[in-house]
């Protein structure tokens, strides 16, 4: 089957589209009036918050809305054809041959059965018919071009045998065996770590340049998409909201929204107290509940009534620009560049006394070698290695690292659901590492809780939001009676800054960033002195990360807490943390007070980890540094630096000693301590990751 | 007095319209089928005002034609059940006359569906039911038996001859016969016939539903709450115990069941009184859930738990105790004044069997799905509040599995209708003089070459109810999993 003639034009037109879903209830419109063109070797970011219509947009153009989803206006046109005007076979033929799509979720596209490089060959085996040594040679060509070591090894191995990297590189491997003309790309690397995100991300983008293909890149990350796009357009609530190339939307953005996103997010480039995030109020409306005429404008700074809530708001294009256009009735007369209002900054409390302690902590798994028959060899898996720290009142401790870095390890032990197997935890002076959480008492109990990662989870689905705190309460012994505790569950509402009204809600008619408030206020109902925060905003939409944060630190200043603050988020780790802790493999590779860590001399891992976050700033320059390979399993760390497979300032420490010797912690310039090979003059040598570009 | 027909002089008239309308579904269902690989499947079209067209090919009208012809086969059946109530006995023949005298049941379902649907979006589950026509058919059979069994068990409408009353002449009569002399207040015929005793089948059906109802719901009730039980913990805290009771698990599934029934109705072994140790067992596993349940819950607060507690488990004890004591077999602890009932050895027998055969499998499922849930971020935040083990399992794992739990749980009860048919046919569990269904079927065996109807009627009835939970069980995942 051949592909279709060569086309001059846009390879991807969307004109006014429209796409709903019908339930039984409703109508529910996803996308509305959405206009994108995707020009030959273009890529085109899309960014929004979940539910905004991204990936609906994306299924439209693949002609895969599924039962009860219809295109209800408009026309996507491929290669200057309407594509509701081919047949099923001409569809069929144009989704596997000329637009291929990646998913979130790589298993999503990977067949477990069946080996790799069968999987690679079906596509133009079934597509173009080629012979089986032809599929196979083009099989290890892609394989090859996707940069994943022996090929050859690859082509022979289930998928379930790779690490998450690697299969999402076998999926973008299979999406390019067709040499497709589109490819759509719906948040690629959501579902993997900074680091080989980063890598993921450069190869994307040298494979577009090498192949000319055409992007369509989902994402809700604008770092990213500054990355990888040469173009951009912003959704919120259906609509496409701003559209430009990426120096226009980035520095001359024409949008309320645009701008608001912008200044939800921290830059770790910027300066904390000039611009501190600035949260988006409200939240973001439900597509049947969306506000007459602006949808923005419920949460618009510039909001006039009359006007913006009146009529509906068209696409207009921004005058003096080309290819710029916005959804906004005063683009003209907003002055963009008017300094931010900052609101009134609060002091934050000094740093008190030493509330933890933990001395050379140690936690060993010992798992079977042999899944299948327990007993007989058994190996240990080492999780946590002599972690040393100590935290005090009112300070925020930054944890960083990878999956699989020993964070939640961490986690655990401190909070007594396991028990340490060396090294001692000291709360207030008493050891605590021995006593499981049943035996511990109620008080340190409730000193030491946690705010957990996926607000989806966090709460119990069929229990009142009220219920869920009063229990906590109740546990910890807060109250005489029930109406104490209701009264205390009100007020816990009201520090979080919710509506009492939630107490008599189930967790699933809030939003994400609701049920994470109602985790703070759970954590804090038995008056928590050191709150482990996990990853607390990392499952939100950026536009209520910031005000998340905001509450978090609000409340610490309040109650004076010790937040343990477990992120991979570089950027939020330093708008928010005093101190930072980087881990990898269960060492804490580097530690120090923020600015320590986040100007040189670096770690060499938390060197790779700063290039790998991406920034949303065109003025910032970035040293790329890609970390080759994934993170080694704990079960079979290499010997020697944990960090030694991946590290490229190995050749500068002489004798091989990375690859023999762990290294020792060393002490520099104040309390900044790293645990390297690395000569002192080398690490002197070392400059800044993130420069910002003079102006 | 003339026999009845199936409709009478009614009929005769609307009997050609009906057999016809049945006809042409016939008819239409097998073109249907046909079509969908003869004829271009339907297809939607969207205009850009936002309407969609279905093109009218062959197909859609087919299927047009099929639907309205259901729809009038329904309606056909609504009228001989309308008029069979409003017109008098034998205008309608049989039908009428059994469709008289389910009136009160026809009223209450009307009620019941009426009341259901106008409420349903704030029902919860319960109310999605009604978006589902699979469920909908479902829950309408299972309540034409519920309320069957409420209006005779309570009541005592509907049956309208004694079920064990044995009438001289009406010996595997045919239905509509009617009696040879009729008394004064007694109902003229055997509408659905006589069984070789010569007891009225009609009646004997709907006392039979009596039993099924009470029965299989209680004892499914039972095997549940062991599951429950002893899954929680094995899929929660898992290492040893987790390997013995899975262990017991696929031991119990691998024993012949029908082996284990004949022994506990074998006199001997009845003598030794292992039904009723088996019984006190399992009988105790409520009294365990409930205490566990309130205590987990409620620890935190004494004054509430202490009375609390205390009142449920005196009820609940002396139930028990009363459950397993009975005069004349080993178990005998509680004198005759406090002791309020006995069980009935058969139904014992019943409950014993229900519980082995279901618990394993429930255990299974429960143990599965606390595999999956135990991942879950509010159950460590559970953990990492210090709270019990058993407040974790009970009140926030437990009311998180209750989807596939319900959904299973009706299935169950078919399972258990159709083991207490099976039991009641190999002469087990209930006394043989019981109307239940299992044993009738059994009975009327013997002549089903010559007179079907003794036998027929019960297992039509049993078929209907198990056809009905399964239906529900079928609606309820459908909706469940919706949205
Ligand atoms: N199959 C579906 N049925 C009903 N509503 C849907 C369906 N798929 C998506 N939606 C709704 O459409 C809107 C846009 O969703 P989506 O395109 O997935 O957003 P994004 O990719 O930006 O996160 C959401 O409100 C979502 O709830
Ligand atoms: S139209 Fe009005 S409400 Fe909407 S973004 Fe512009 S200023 Fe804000
Ligand atoms: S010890 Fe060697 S391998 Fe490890 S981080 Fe330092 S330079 Fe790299
Ligand atoms: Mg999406």
């Amino acid at each position: 089957m051949s592909k279709m003639a060569d086309y001059e034009g846009p390879i991807l037109e969307i004109d006014r589209l429209s796409i709903s879903f019908f339930t039984r209830l409703r109508e529910i419109p996803a996308v509305m009036d959405f206009s994108v063109r995707v020009m030959p070797g273009e890529a085109v970011g899309l960014v929004g918050e979940s539910g905004c219509g991204k990936s609906t947009v994306a299924l439209g153009v693949m002609q895969d809305l599924g039962k009860n989803g219809k295109v209800v206006g408009g026309s996507i046109k491929f290669k200057g054809r309407d594509l509701s005007e081919m047949s099923e076979e001409e569809l069929r033929d144009v989704r596997g041959n000329e637009i291929a799509m990646i998913y979130q979720e790589p298993m999503a596209s990977l067949n477990p059965a069946m080996k790799i490089g069968k999987q690679l060959m079906e596509v133009p085996m079934i597509h173009e018919g080629v012979s089986k040594e032809e599929a196979y040679s083009r099989a290890l060509e892609v394989v090859t071009d996707v940069r994943l070591p022996d090929p050859e090894r690859m082509l022979n191995s289930y998928p379930h045998q790779l690490s998450g990297g690697q299969q999402q590189r076998i999926v973008i491997a299979m999406a390019l065996m067709s040499k497709p003309a589109l490819l759509i790309l719906d948040e690629p690397t959501t579902a993997l770590d900074v680091t080989v995100e980063a890598a993921v991300v450069e190869l994307v983008k040298d494979l577009g340049k090498k192949y000319g293909t055409s992007m369509l890149f989902i994402s809700h990350n604008l770092g990213l998409v500054l990355e990888t796009c040469d173009r951009l357009c912003v959704m919120y609530s259906g609509e496409a909201v701003e559209r430009g190339s990426i120096e226009d939307v980035f520095d001359d953005m024409q949008h309320p929204y645009t701008q608001a996103l912008f200044r939800s997010i921290p830059l770790p480039g910027a300066d904390k107290n000039a611009r501190p995030l600035v949260a988006i109020p409200g939240n973001f409306p439900l597509p049947h509940e969306r506000p007459p005429g602006c949808n923005f404008g419920p949460r618009c700074d510039y909001f006039e009534e009359g006007r913006c809530d009146a009529q509906d708001i068209p696409m207009v294009n921004v005058h003096g620009f080309e290819r710029h256009s916005t959804r906004c009735l005063k683009s003209e007369e907003i002055d963009w560049n008017a300094p931010i209002t900052v609101g009134e900054q609060k002091e934050k409390a000094p740093i008190g006394e030493v509330v933890l302690k933990m001395d050379n902590l140690k936690k060993y798994y010992e798992v079977a070698a042999n899944a299948l028959f327990g007993g007989g060899e058994t190996k240990v898996v080492k999780a946590n290695e002599t972690l040393s720290f100590e935290a005090h009142e009112s300070e925020t401790l930054a944890i960083v690292g990878e999956s699989g870095c020993g964070k939640s390890t961490f986690a655990k032990v401190l909070m007594g659901l396991e028990t340490a197997t060396e090294g001692k935890i000291l709360l207030d002076g008493g050891e605590i590492q021995d006593t499981a959480i049943q035996a511990r008492d109620t008080k340190t109990v409730a000193d030491v809780q946690m705010v957990f990662q996926n607000p989806f989870d966090t709460l119990n689905p069929s229990m009142t939001v009220g219920r869920q705190i009063m229990r906590a309460l109740e546990i910890f012994g807060i109250g005489e009676n029930e109406a104490g505790r209701r009264k205390r569950m009100l007020e816990l509402l009201d520090l979080v800054k919710l509506p009492r009204a939630f107490a008599d809600r189930m967790p699933r008619q809030l939003s994400g960033g609701q049920k994470q408030r109602v985790g703070i206020a759970r954590a804090f109902a038995g008056g928590a002195r050191i709150v482990v925060a996990d990853e607390p905003v990392s499952a939100l939409d950026v536009s209520v990360q910031a005000a998340v944060t905001d509450l978090l630190m609000e409340i610490q200043r309040e109650e004076k807490t010790t937040l343990l603050f477990i992120s991979h988020d570089l950027s939020i780790v330093r708008y928010l943390s005093d101190r930072v802790m980087v881990m990898y493999l269960g060492h804490v590779v580097e530690m120090g007070t923020t600015d320590q860590v986040f100007s040189p001399p670096y770690h060499p891992y938390t060197e790779a980890l700063l290039s790998a976050v991406p920034i949303a700033d065109t003025s910032v320059e970035k040293e790329h540094i890609v970390l080759e390979g994934d993170i080694p399993s704990a079960m079979n760390p290499p010997p020697g630096c944990p960090f030694q497979t991946r590290c490229r300032w190995k050749s500068e420490v002489p004798g091989g000693l990375c690859e023999k010797e762990v290294p020792p912690v060393r002490m520099l310039e104040g309390e900044h301590q790293v645990k390297c090979h690395l000569a002192d003059d080398i690490l002197a040598r070392m400059t800044p990751v993130i420069k910002i570009a003079a102006e | 007095m003339e026999p009845l027909t199936w409709t009478g002089s009614f009929g005769s008239i609307i009997d050609p319209v009906f057999q016809l309308v049945g006809l042409l579904f016939i008819v239409a269902v097998a073109a249907q089928f046909i079509g969908a690989y003869v004829f271009a499947p339907i297809n939607d079209e969207v205009h850009v005002d936002g309407t969609i067209t279905r093109d009218r090919g062959a197909n859609a009208i087919i299927g047009t034609a099929v639907r309205s012809l259901l729809l009038a086969l329904c309606a056909l059946a609504a009228i001989y059940i309308v008029a069979g109530v409003f017109a008098p006995i034998g205008k309608v023949g049989i039908i009428g006359a059994v469709a008289k005298q389910f009136a009160p049941v026809w009223i209450a379902l009307v009620a019941t569906f009426l009341l259901s649907i106008s409420y349903k979006r704030r029902l919860g589950l319960y109310g999605k039911l009604f978006d589902s026509t699979v469920g909908m058919i479902g829950y309408a059979l299972l309540m034409f038996w519920v309320y069957t069994a409420l209006f005779v068990g309570v009541f005592d409408m509907i049956a309208v001859n004694d079920p064990l009353t044995q009438l001289s002449g009406m010996k595997n009569k045919l239905p509509g016969t009617p009696l040879r002399s009729v008394e004064e207040g007694q109902y003229a015929y055997y509408l659905l016939g006589g069984d070789n005793l010569a007891r009225d089948v009609f009646s004997r059906m709907v006392h039979g539903s009596v039993v099924v109802i009470l029965i299989a719901p209680l004892a499914t009730l039972f095997a549940f709450m062991v599951g429950i039980t002893l899954g929680l913990p094995a899929g929660y805290l898992g290492g040893k115990l987790d390997t013995f009771l899975s262990f017991l698990a696929n031991l119990v599934l691998a024993f012949p069941v029908i082996l284990l029934f004949y022994l506990l109705v074998t006199p001997e072994i009845v003598a030794t009184g292992i039904p009723n140790y088996m019984a006190m067992i399992l009988f105790v596993f409520p009294i365990i859930f409930f205490a566990v349940l309130l205590n987990s819950r409620f620890y935190t607060r004494p004054h509430l738990r202490n009375p609390l507690l205390a009142g449920v488990m005196l009820v609940m004890i002396w139930t028990y105790l009363c459950a397993i004591s009975a005069e004349g077999t080993v178990i005998n602890i509680l004198p005759p004044t406090l002791d309020l009932f006995d069980i009935d050895s058969g139904i014992l027998v019943v409950f014993v069997s229900v519980v082995f055969v279901n618990s394993p499998t429930v255990f299974r499922i429960v143990r599965g799905l606390v595999l999956d849930i135990h991942t879950r971020d509010y159950v460590a935040a559970a953990q990492t509040r210090g709270e019990g083990k058993w407040y974790i399992m009970l009140w926030e794992m437990l009311p998180n599995a209750r989807g596939p739990l319900i959904v299973d749980f009706c299935l169950r009860i078919g399972y258990t209708t159709i083991l207490l048919g099976t039991l009641g046919f190999f002469g087990l569990g209930l006394e043989s003089e019981s109307p239940n269904w299992g044993n009738t079927i059994n009975d009327g065996r013997k002549l089903l070459a010559i007179y079907p109807h003794p036998a027929l009627v019960p297992a039509l009835s049993l078929l209907s109810l198990v056809l009905g939970l399964n239906l529900l069980a079928d609606g309820l995942r459908e909706e469940s999993l919706r949205d």
